[in-house]
């Protein structure tokens, strides 16, 4: 009965408010609002939605109503991308511009649209739990095979191969399982200032107390840090990780702060002379419209380090279907798309990454960086000792 | 019926539990989850890396709470006192300008700086670690201390201050014996919001590489595998933020502040002499300088280094951040309204919402969208809802928002409330209105400057929001801030540039008139 009389206001009140949304407080946002709320196809089943997650409020409220109703509005807002085509959804863990040249180059080629979710790898992986088997994730994308072995070690990834994925991926670069397959990679490396002259070859040496007072890094909480830590950690034993970090950390030039690219302008600007970076930081500045950039990375020379030993650290983006895919071959469609030859292309071109198919040419700016032999561990020990690595790094004082 | 009890002059008031119940399923729900966890998981390591994992980061929190909120509380309630009961060249212009820094989201204002202060940089100085995080919340988060005191300052009666003129005060003594006790409500309350952003915030600190509490819970939680310490961690925070409003309020302690007036007139403003006054406005200058203008230059001269065609892809993401802080805005507004009001009605039920909002507020972004996921998942098991689908997914995420920004869209209004009479009260209650209309006819109009300050907050709030965004959103649903974090994440800070200074635009244009609102707000101000 009370259920009535309430519908009955609501239905009476909504309209009105939205006629004449006059509320003073409101003027900025009332033309805005009424322009989103007039496609609202989806109204209905929004606002249900809506309602059983948010308590009846004690107040029947024509704000709650107007609320409610640009909820919808806002929906309607979100979904407005989503046309009759096919589509794929994608959670990736990678918001590069490169992916979305890619994807733009997928729809283009195949007539199927690509909806995106970038976020953070840690964090998509707790939504996909969350999700179980409702996810909407079709394809799943991300750095690092740390977080790629934590998608198989969830369970969230399903085995997926095609001759086209077998012919392009080289077996080191792809799971085990065929649960994910590697489209990019990295190498992580020494950056030295020209000036200072240091002879330096390997990791190995950074901890050596020539370097005091001469090295900058980031943080170890970053991915980069932990991953390579992990492998040292898979190669050489968790004392030897240990005694390394402590070296490296007794000749900080400064306590660990900022981005790789923090590094390099660091110690090109005096503080310390060597750095630690991803290759693609110092070829970006190399490549920058600030010229004051391309004067820092004037100043350094790139060091591939460990030709001579294990070989330099390389870490892999990579993506796999999604265990409750609903899109399956759309997905692998996308998959085998990503290590096409032409979208490894643009994973040089905007990203300057090295592109995972063996006979894709270089571009400049890559083949300056010479041919070089890569530390060989299984892709997997980055995520099985990543925590080991964390704590190896805290024990060592390098936070 | 219902509404011949609420006359009846003398019956008790049931709505203020009600909205404490309303406050604890909607503010509390997603941090209490992660509690439940924190509870139902394995046992409390206490392991020497996980120990000193935690002494780290209350020691770097508290450090940054201390210096940083430190020095937002003396600028920010510095800068009040400068603007209402003095006058200097520029002070109208400053009254509003002062705001400004509350639209640039505190880690673009720490990208900003460490590009701006490198050895090589225009500024060569070495701004680093605890130093460098402490400065960039004292001059990006001063604005909560700015308002809340303004408003506070600009709502004093007149009477209050001559009457101790006329008791031969002297300026200095009316200011430091009548005018800031006063005002003492607004500052705290602003003070506490400065301090829980900085306890919340995760860009800045991990920037500077200050181990906080909430880089410590993601370290804990995504880097060492372990969400036992992740969610202790947690706790922690959930914790110190009710019992620093605890001792808020016993501070406050049980006085009335019947210092409002009905008779308006224009606070006299003391007049500075020149070398003062110049010296008051360079003050305030600097201020904003620090706060806005240097970082921001530094990024509009990074953004005119890109092509045009990084512009046209921002259209998107604008109109979702712009409907995100509108929509999730005005409902956090209406729950902070029911919340003030219910705190003001006093009784257990009033402060307890008032602690579930402020618990959902000093929690991480991350940590309150953990738990609302966390929640879901619950639902989802039980078969009540089904996958995260687009509507579900802004629902979870604008929950998420009114969690974590109840409190300071209803600390203001509280504060401002605080200083309305209990005489009027006393009046509108005899006149027969009930406490709903009481709140809505006239308490909230008499708090009309604290409210605006409360909306103000939220909007540009929300409009920066990073980490539940990230989240919780639904597909091909980016916000500004998103490709603001996903550009300068991958240290490509001259794209970050264009996204994250139309953030900054985008929230500087309710700032500024709202600033103006509330300077226009006295009554009997001409």
């Amino acid at each position: 009965m009370r259920d009535g009389v309430g519908r009955r206001v609501f239905a009476a009140r909504a309209p009105r408010r939205q006629a004449a949304p006059s509320n003073r407080r409101f003027e900025l946002v009332a033309p805005a609002v009424r322009r989103l709320d007039a496609p609202a196809p989806a109204a209905q089943d929004r606002i249900e939605n809506n309602s059983q997650e948010s308590p009846p409020m004690p107040l029947p409220s024509r704000r709650a109503v107007l609320a409610g109703a640009s909820l919808a509005a806002l929906a309607a807002c979100g979904q407005r991308q989503a046309s009759a085509n096919r589509h794929v959804n994608v959670y990736s863990a990678r918001h590069y511009d490169s992916d979305r040249r890619i994807y733009a180059l997928f729809t283009e080629r195949t007539g199927i649209d690509v909806r995106v979710l970038p976020a953070n790898g840690d964090q998509l992986i707790e939504r996909l739990r969350q999700e179980g088997d409702q996810t909407e994730a079709d394809l799943i994308v991300t750095v690092d095979g740390g977080n790629l072995w934590r998608l198989t070690e969830a369970g969230l990834l399903q085995a997926t191969t095609s001759p086209a994925l077998e012919a392009a991926v080289p077996s080191r670069f792809r799971d085990a399982q065929n649960r994910w397959w590697a489209f990019s990679k990295r190498i992580r490396i020494i950056a030295a200032r020209r000036d200072a002259g240091a002879a330096i070859q390997s990791m190995d040496e950074l901890a050596e107390a020539r370097f005091r007072g001469q090295i900058c890094a980031r943080s170890s909480s970053n991915t980069y840090n932990l991953s390579m830590m992990a492998a040292r950690i898979e190669r050489l034993g968790r004392a030897n990780a240990l005694a390394w970090a402590r070296g490296v950390r007794e000749n900080f030039a400064r306590p660990p702060q900022g981005g790789d690219i923090e590094q390099l302008r660091a110690i090109v600007a005096g503080t310390g002379s060597i750095a630690i970076t991803n290759h693609y930081y110092l070829l970006r500045l190399q490549q920058s419209a600030d010229s004051a950039e391309r004067a820092v990375a004037a100043a350094l020379a790139p060091i591939v380090p460990d030709q001579r030993g294990a070989g330099v650290h390389v870490n892999i983006s990579g993506a796999g279907v999604s265990a409750h895919a609903r899109r399956r071959d759309e997905a692998v469609q996308l998959l085998e798309f990503l290590v096409t030859p032409e979208a490894q292309r643009v994973v040089q071109e905007l990203n300057l990454e090295f592109p995972i198919r063996p006979d894709t040419a270089l571009l400049a700016p890559l083949a300056a960086l010479g041919r070089f032999h890569e530390e060989q561990i299984p892709f997997d020990a980055l995520g099985r000792r990543q925590s080991e690595a964390a704590r190896v790094y805290e024990e060592a004082g390098w936070l | 019926m219902t509404t011949a009890r609420l006359l009846r002059p003398r019956a008790p008031a049931p709505w203020p539990g009600l909205v404490a119940i309303l406050a604890v399923i909607v503010c509390a729900a997603p941090a209490m989850a992660v509690l439940a966890l924190a509870l139902a998981g394995p046992p409390l390591a206490t392991d020497a890396t996980s120990l000193s994992l935690i002494a780290n980061s209350l020691a770097g929190t508290a450090a940054l709470i201390v210096l940083g909120g430190g020095g937002a509380t003396l600028l920010g309630a510095g800068a009040a006192l400068l603007v209402t009961l003095h006058d200097f060249p520029g002070r109208r212009v400053f009254e509003w300008l002062l705001a400004l820094p509350l639209a640039a989201p505190v880690y673009v204002l720490a990208y900003g700086y460490s590009a701006l202060t490198w050895a090589g940089g225009p500024i060569p100085i070495n701004l680093t670690g605890v130093a460098g995080a402490a400065l960039v919340y004292a001059v990006g988060f001063y604005p909560y201390v700015y308002l809340a005191a303004r408003a506070s300052f600009a709502t004093q009666s007149v009477c209050a201050l001559e009457a101790a003129r006329t008791l031969g005060a002297r300026p200095f003594a009316t200011l430091t014996r009548v005018a800031l006790p006063l005002a003492r409500p607004g500052i705290v309350a602003g003070a506490a919001l400065a301090a829980m952003e900085i306890a919340a915030d995760y860009g800045a600190a991990q920037h500077f590489g200050v181990a906080t509490i909430t880089t410590g819970v993601f370290r804990a939680w995504f880097s060492h595998g372990t969400p036992t310490v992740a969610l202790q961690l947690a706790a922690i925070v959930l914790t110190g933020a009710v019992f620093f409003l605890v001792l808020e309020r016993r501070a406050r302690g049980r006085r009335g502040y019947a210092g409002g007036s009905t008779r308006w007139r224009p606070i006299p403003l003391y007049r500075l002499d020149a070398l003062a006054g110049l010296a008051a406005a360079a003050a305030c200058a600097m201020l904003i300088g620090l706060g806005a203008l240097a970082p921001l230059a530094w990024l509009t001269r990074l953004m005119l280094m890109r092509p045009i065609a990084d512009f046209a892809e921002l259209g998107g993401p604008a109109l979702n951040s712009l409907a995100l802080a509108l929509v999730g805005g005005a409902i956090t507004l209406f729950i902070g309204a029911l919340v003030a009001a219910g705190a003001r009605g006093g009784g257990a039920g009033g402060r307890l919402a008032l602690y579930a909002a402020s618990a959902g507020y000093a929690a991480p972004g991350a940590v309150i969208a953990l738990g609302a996921l966390t929640l879901f998942g619950f639902a989802r098991d039980a078969g009540l809802v089904g996958g995260l689908g687009t509507s579900l997914a802004l629902g979870l995420l604008i929950w998420t928002y009114v969690a974590r920004f109840a409190a300071p869209a209803s600390q203001p209004m509280e504060a401002g409330l605080a200083r309305i009479t209990r005489n009027i009260a006393g009046a509108a209650r005899s006149l027969g209105a009930g406490p709903a209309r009481r709140m809505f006819a006239v308490d909230l109009p008499l708090a009309a400057p604290s409210v605006l300050a409360g909306a103000l907050i939220v909007f540009v709030e929300i409009l920066k929001e990073l980490p539940a965004t990230l989240l919780l959103r639904p597909f091909d649903f980016d916000t500004l801030a998103v490709r603001a974090y996903a550009y300068a994440s991958d240290e490509r800070l001259a794209q970050s540039a264009a996204p994250a200074l139309i953030v900054t635009a985008a929230g500087l244009a309710p700032i500024l008139l709202l600033a103006r609102r509330i300077a226009a707000a006295r009554a009997g101000a001409s």
